[in-house]
C-alpha cells in the first residue's frame, strides 16, 4: 500500500509543483508531465502487484474528527487502477504542448487534473462510505472546474452548470444508497453490505445503478456529456471521458461485486439499459457537427457495450451459467480499459485538429491528412479501434461480450431473447460505429479542407504526437497480445464470479486465435500489398477526381458529414429528431436564403421541458422565503432553534 | 488442411466465371447472347497491366481501400467451410472474428470512396453505411439462430457437413436461406437494392464509390466483389444443402452455386431496382423473416 500513496504523492506533487515556476512556462508544464509520469509508473506497479497478490493491500486511517477510512485493493479495484495511472501520464504528456500558449493559468488546470487523478484512484480503492464521499466530491468537483476552466465563455459555464446538477444529483442517489445500507446493515464498510436481507440488496443495487449511471452516462442520464467534453481542453476530455466516467462503472461492479442481488431481474435491468444506451449513443452520435460531442456521444455508447457484458455477465451468474458470467464480466472489464486507451487518443486526435484549424465544426474541416499525417493515422487507428475491428483492441472486448451473448442461448426463453436483444444490438452499434466514423475520418481528414484555416492547419506539436502514437500502439498491441489482456480481465472479474470458473479449452484457445488470426491478417495484407508494388507499371499517373464531365468542382461540392448521416439517422427517427430550418426561397429575385440542420435529443428536450420546467414551477411557489433581507434570515435560524429547543424538551 | 485449401483456391479460381453465370442467365431472358464465359478473366488481366491514375485529392486511404476489401474476403473464405468441407482455419468464435473482419473492408472501402472528395461517391458511401449496419443485424440473427441448432460458435460447426440430420426444421431453413439470400443482394449490391450495370449517373451504390479506381486497383476492387459473391453463396449452400461427408457433395455443391447465381439473374431479370427509400425496408424484412426462423425453431425443435 506504501507504494499506492508514493504514487499519490507524486501525482500531488505534479499538481502542486506548477505554483513554483509560474515563471517559466516550459517548466511549469515539464514538472507536472514528469511528476505525472512517475506517479503514473509507481502506480502502475503497485496495480500490477495487486492483481498477483493473493491477500488484497489495505490500509486504515483516522482522518481529524475520528473518523475511520478504510481501503482495500482487490483484483477489481487494481484492474480499475490500469486506465487511471494509464491515461494520466499519457494525457499529462499531450498537454505539454497543447497548453504551450495559455502562459501561468495552465498551473491551475495542472492542480485540478492532479486532484481529480487523486481523487480517482482513491475512489477505486476507497472501502466504506466515508472514504467512498470524500473521493467521490472531490473527484466530482475538481472536474468541474476542470470542465469551466474557459469561464469567460458563456457555453463554458453553461456546460459547467449542468455536469454540476447531473454530478450532484447522481451523488445524492449515490448518498440515499449509502443511507439505505448503512441504515439496514448498521455499518460503514461496504463488506457488511452483504449481510443485508435480498430484497434490500436488490433495492441498494437498483438505487446504486441509477445513481452511478449518471456518472458513467448511461441513457436517460447522459446529457451531461455532450456539453462537458467540448468545453473541456483536450487533454482533459481524454482523462474525463476515458477514464473519470468508468468510475460510474466501477460502482456498479463494486456494489454488485458486495450485494450479489439474486434473480435474473437485475441482470435484465442491465442489458436493456446497455441496448439501448448504445444504440441511441452511436445513432445521436451520427447526428453530430462538433467533434467534441460526436465523441462524447460515443463515450455513451461505450458505456452501453460495457453496461451490456456486465448484464450478460450478471444473467450468467443468475442462472448459474458460470461461463456466460465469466466471459461477460472478463468482456465488459476488458471494454473499460481499451475504450479508455481509444477515447482519449480519440479526444486527443480531435484537441490537435481544434489547435491547428481552429474550429471542431467538421463541415468547415476536410483533408487534414495531408496536413498531419501522423495525427490523422493515429485518429484513423483510433477510429477503428472504438468500430470494434480486428486487428485492434476493441474487437478483443466485444468478442468476448459476443461470446457470453451467444451463451446465453441454452437458458429459458425469457432470457434468451434478452441475450439475443444483447447480440443483435451488439451488431446494429457495430454496424452504425463503423457509418460515424468512417463519417469523421473521411469529413475530418479525407477529401479537401472546406475552409481557408483546415486549408492552413499546421501538424500537432511533437509531445502531443508522442501521446497520440503512445495510445494508438497500445491499442494495437492488446489486439495482437489479446490472450494476455483476456487474461487479465479474467483476473479481474474473479471476485465478481461465484466460484472460480476456469476457462473452458476451446476458448483458451480461441483467446490465443483471435490474436494469431489478427496477426494473420496483417500478413496478408502486406503480401497483398508487396504483390500489388510487384504488378505496377509505371509510375501511378496523377489527375484530378473524376468529376463526371463536371470540370470545376469546389471543396463545398463535397458530401457534408451532414448529409453523410442523414438517412442513417432519419431511419430511427422516432427517437432521434433532426430539425432543420430553411429559410425558403421567396421573390423573383430571390434573396439571400439559409439552412440549417441539427438533430436533437430527445432525451435533452424531455428533462428541459418537462422535468426542470416542473421542478422550477414547484420551487417558484416557494420562492418568497428568498428575499435577500438578513434580518429576517437571522429570524429562520432563531425560530429554528427555538422550534428544536422545544422539541427536545417536550 | 491441404485438401482445405485447395477447395478454397479452386473455388476462387472459378469466383469469375461463376459470375458469369448470372450475366448469362440475364442475357438468355433477355433474348441477347451474353458474354463469354471467360469475359471477367480477360477484365482482370487488361486492368492488372494498366497503369493506376490517382486523384490529387486521395491520400493513402484510397490506396488501401482495394487492399484492405479484397484481404478481408480473402481472410472470410478461409474460416468458411466450402461443400461442407472443413475450413482451412477455425476456432471457438471465428463467426464474430470473420464478420468484423468483414466489416473492417466496409470500413476502408467507405473511406476510401471519402477520400476522393467526390459528392458522387460521397452519396453512394453513405447508402453503403446505412444498409450496412443494417444487414449487419440479420447476419447476427441467423448466426444466433445457427448457435440455437447446432451450438458452438464457429462457421465450421455450423455449415461443415454433419451424419447428425439436418439441425434446423423445414420452415425455418426456406425462411433462413430467403432472409440471406436477401442479405446477398443487398451486401453485393444487386437488384432490387443497387444495379452492378448501371455507370455513372445511374448508379446508386457499390459502382459509384469505386468510380476513382482504376487499374489493379480495380482488378482487386473487382476481385474482390466476386469473392464476396462466392461467400455469401457459398453459406446459403452450406447451409440449404443436407451434405454427409461423400463424393457427392461436391456436385450439390455445384448444382447449388448454379441455382443460386442463376437465380441472381433471375431476380435481376424480372425486378426493378427499388427505390432508395424501399430498401431499408427489403433488409428488415429479411431481418423478420430471420426471426421467424427462430422462433420456429425455439417452438418445433428437431
Amino acid at each position: 500500500m506504501e507504494t499506492f500513496f508514493l504514487a499519490i504523492s507524486f501525482i500531488i506533487a505534479a499538481g502542486v509543483l506548477p505554483f513554483l515556476f509560474l515563471r517559466s512556462s516550459r517548466l511549469m508544464r515539464g514538472s507536472a508531465v514528469i511528476m505525472t509520469a512517475a506517479g503514473g509508473l509507481t502506480g502502475l506497479l503497485f496495480a500490477a502487484r495487486a492483481m498477483t497478490t493473493a491477500t488484497p493491500p489495505a490500509a486504515t486511517f483516522l482522518l481529524p474528527g475520528g473518523l475511520r477510512v478504510l481501503m482495500q485493493v482487490d483484483a477489481v479495484s487494481a484492474f480499475f487502477l490500469l486506465p487511471i495511472f494509464l491515461v494520466a501520464p499519457v494525457a499529462a504528456l499531450y498537454s505539454f504542448h497543447y497548453t504551450r500558449a495559455q502562459g501561468p493559468r495552465a498551473a491551475a488546470g495542472y492542480l485540478f487534473f492532479s486532484l481529480l487523478t487523486a481523487a480517482m484512484a482513491a475512489v477505486v480503492c476507497a472501502a466504506d462510505i466515508t472514504g467512498f464521499i470524500i473521493a467521490w466530491e472531490l473527484m466530482s468537483i475538481s472536474s468541474f472546474f476542470l470542465v469551466i476552466h474557459d469561464f469567460g465563455k458563456k457555453e463554458s459555464r453553461r456546460a459547467g452548470y449542468i455536469y454540476l446538477l447531473f454530478a450532484q444529483a447522481g451523488a445524492m442517489v449515490i448518498f440515499a444508497t449509502f443511507a439505505l445500507a448503512y441504515g439496514k446493515s448498521g455499518s460503514l464498510d461496504f463488506a457488511s453490505f452483504a449481510t443485508m436481507p435480498a430484497q434490500a440488496r436488490i433495492l441498494v443495487f437498483v438505487l446504486a445503478f441509477i445513481g452511478f449511471g449518471s456518472k458513467a452516462g448511461i441513457i436517460p442520464l447522459h446529457t451531461w456529456l455532450p456539453h462537458a467534453h467540448p468545453a473541456a481542453e483536450s487533454h482533459v476530455s481524454a482523462l474525463m471521458s476515458g477514464v473519470m466516467i468508468k468510475m460510474g462503472i466501477y460502482g456498479m461492479v463494486r456494489f454488485y461485486a458486495i450485494l450479489r442481488p439474486p434473480g435474473p431481474g437485475c441482470a435484465m435491468l442491465l442489458i436493456l439499459t446497455g441496448a439501448v444506451t448504445g444504440v441511441l449513443g452511436v445513432v445521436l452520435a451520427l447526428g453530430q457537427h462538433d467533434l467534441k460531442r460526436l465523441l462524447a456521444y460515443h463515450s455513451v455508447e461505450n458505456i452501453g457495450i460495457i453496461v451490456l457484458g456486465l448484464g450478460i455477465g450478471m444473467l450468467g451468474a443468475a442462472t448459474g451459467h458460470p461461463l456466460m458470467a465469466l466471459l461477460g464480466f472478463a468482456g465488459g472489464l476488458l471494454h473499460v480499459l481499451n475504450h479508455a486507451l481509444f477515447k482519449s487518443l480519440l479526444f486527443m486526435g480531435a484537441g490537435s485538429v481544434q489547435r491547428g484549424a481552429a474550429t471542431l465544426n467538421i463541415e468547415q474541416l476536410g483533408g487534414l491528412m495531408k496536413r498531419m499525417p501522423l495525427s490523422g493515422t493515429c485518429f484513423l487507428a483510433g477510429s477503428l479501434a472504438i468500430c470494434g475491428l480486428p486487428p485492434f483492441n476493441g474487437f478483443v472486448s466485444e468478442f468476448l461480450v459476443y461470446s457470453g451473448g451467444f451463451q446465453g442461448v441454452a437458458n429459458s426463453e425469457a432470457q434468451m431473447f434478452t441475450a439475443l436483444a444483447a447480440v443483435i444490438s451488439l451488431a446494429v452499434i457495430g454496424g452504425l460505429a463503423v457509418a460515424c466514423f468512417t463519417k469523421v475520418v473521411g469529413v475530418v481528414f479525407l477529401g479537401e479542407p472546406r475552409s481557408e484555416k483546415a486549408k492552413i492547419a499546421p501538424p500537432a506539436g511533437r509531445c502531443m504526437q508522442a501521446a497520440m502514437v503512445l495510445l494508438a500502439v497500445a491499442c494495437l498491441g492488446i489486439g495482437l497480445g489479446a490472450p494476455w489482456f483476456i487474461a487479465l480481465a479474467r483476473r479481474a472479474a474473479g471476485p465478481l464470479l461465484a466460484t472460480p470458473t476456469p476457462m473452458p479449452a476451446p476458448l483458451d484457445t480461441a483467446a490465443y486465435a483471435i490474436a494469431l488470426a489478427a496477426a494473420g491478417f496483417l500478413l496478408l495484407l502486406a503480401i497483398l500489398a508487396a504483390g500489388r508494388g510487384l504488378l505496377a507499371h509505371g509510375r501511378p499517373a496523377e489527375s484530378a477526381t473524376w468529376g463526371c464531365g463536371f470540370s470545376s468542382p469546389t471543396p463545398r461540392m463535397q458530401y457534408t458529414g451532414s448529409s453523410f448521416a442523414a438517412e442513417i439517422v432519419g431511419f430511427y427517427r422516432p427517437f432521434v429528431i433532426i430539425r432543420r430550418d430553411f429559410s425558403g426561397i421567396h421573390g423573383l429575385f430571390p434573396p439571400l436564403s439559409s439552412f440549417r440542420s441539427h438533430t436533437i435529443d430527445l432525451v435533452e428536450l424531455g428533462i428541459r421541458r418537462w422535468l426542470a420546467r416542473s421542478v422550477m414551477a414547484l420551487t417558484g411557489k416557494i420562492r418568497w422565503l428568498q428575499h435577500g433581507h438578513i434580518q429576517l434570515y437571522i429570524a429562520y435560524i432563531f425560530f429554528a432553534m427555538l422550534g428544536l429547543l422545544l422539541w427536545l424538551m417536550v | 488442411m491441404l485438401k482445405s485449401t485447395l477447395i478454397m483456391l479452386a473455388a476462387m479460381a472459378a469466383a469469375p466465371v461463376l459470375a458469369a453465370i448470372t450475366g448469362r442467365v440475364k442475357a438468355w431472358l433477355a433474348g441477347r447472347r451474353g458474354p463469354d464465359w471467360t469475359l471477367n478473366y480477360a477484365t482482370l488481366a487488361k486492368l492488372l497491366r494498366k497503369t493506376p491514375v490517382y486523384s490529387r485529392s486521395t491520400t493513402y486511404v484510397f490506396r488501401l481501400g482495394p487492399l484492405v476489401g479484397l484481404a478481408t474476403i480473402l481472410a472470410a473464405l478461409a474460416f468458411l467451410p466450402i461443400a461442407g468441407r472443413p475450413p482451412i482455419f477455425s476456432f471457438a468464435g471465428d463467426v464474430v472474428f470473420v464478420f468484423y473482419l468483414l466489416g473492417l473492408g466496409r470500413f476502408f472501402v467507405v473511406a476510401a470512396a471519402l477520400d476522393t472528395a467526390s459528392p458522387f461517391e460521397g452519396m453512394g458511401a453513405a447508402r453503403e453505411a446505412l444498409f450496412g449496419t443494417l444487414a449487419e443485424a440479420t447476419v447476427f440473427m441467423v448466426l444466433f439462430l445457427l448457435q440455437q441448432t447446432h451450438g458452438g460458435m464457429s462457421l465450421a460447426t455450423y455449415l461443415a457437413a454433419t451424419t447428425a440430420g439436418p439441425g434446423m426444421n423445414g420452415a425455418a431453413l426456406v425462411l433462413a436461406v430467403i432472409a440471406l439470400f436477401m442479405i446477398l443482394l443487398t451486401e453485393n449490391s444487386r437488384v432490387p437494392v443497387d444495379d452492378p450495370t448501371t455507370h455513372l449517373e445511374l448508379t446508386m451504390i457499390h459502382e459509384v464509390m469505386i468510380l476513382d479506381h482504376s487499374g489493379p486497383d480495380l482488378a482487386m476492387i473487382e476481385m474482390g466483389g466476386w469473392l464476396k459473391l462466392l461467400f455469401y453463396a457459398t453459406f446459403i449452400a452450406d447451409i440449404a444443402c443436407p451434405f454427409r461427408g461423400g463424393p457427392g457433395d461436391y456436385l450439390l455443391y455445384i448444382l447449388a452455386l448454379l441455382v443460386i447465381y442463376g437465380g441472381i439473374g433471375l431476380v435481376e431479370s424480372i425486378t426493378a431496382r427499388f427505390r432508395m427509400s424501399l430498401v431499408p425496408k427489403f433488409i428488415l424484412t429479411s431481418f423478420a423473416l430471420a426471426f421467424f426462423a427462430l422462433i420456429f425453431t425455439m417452438e418445433m425443435p428437431g
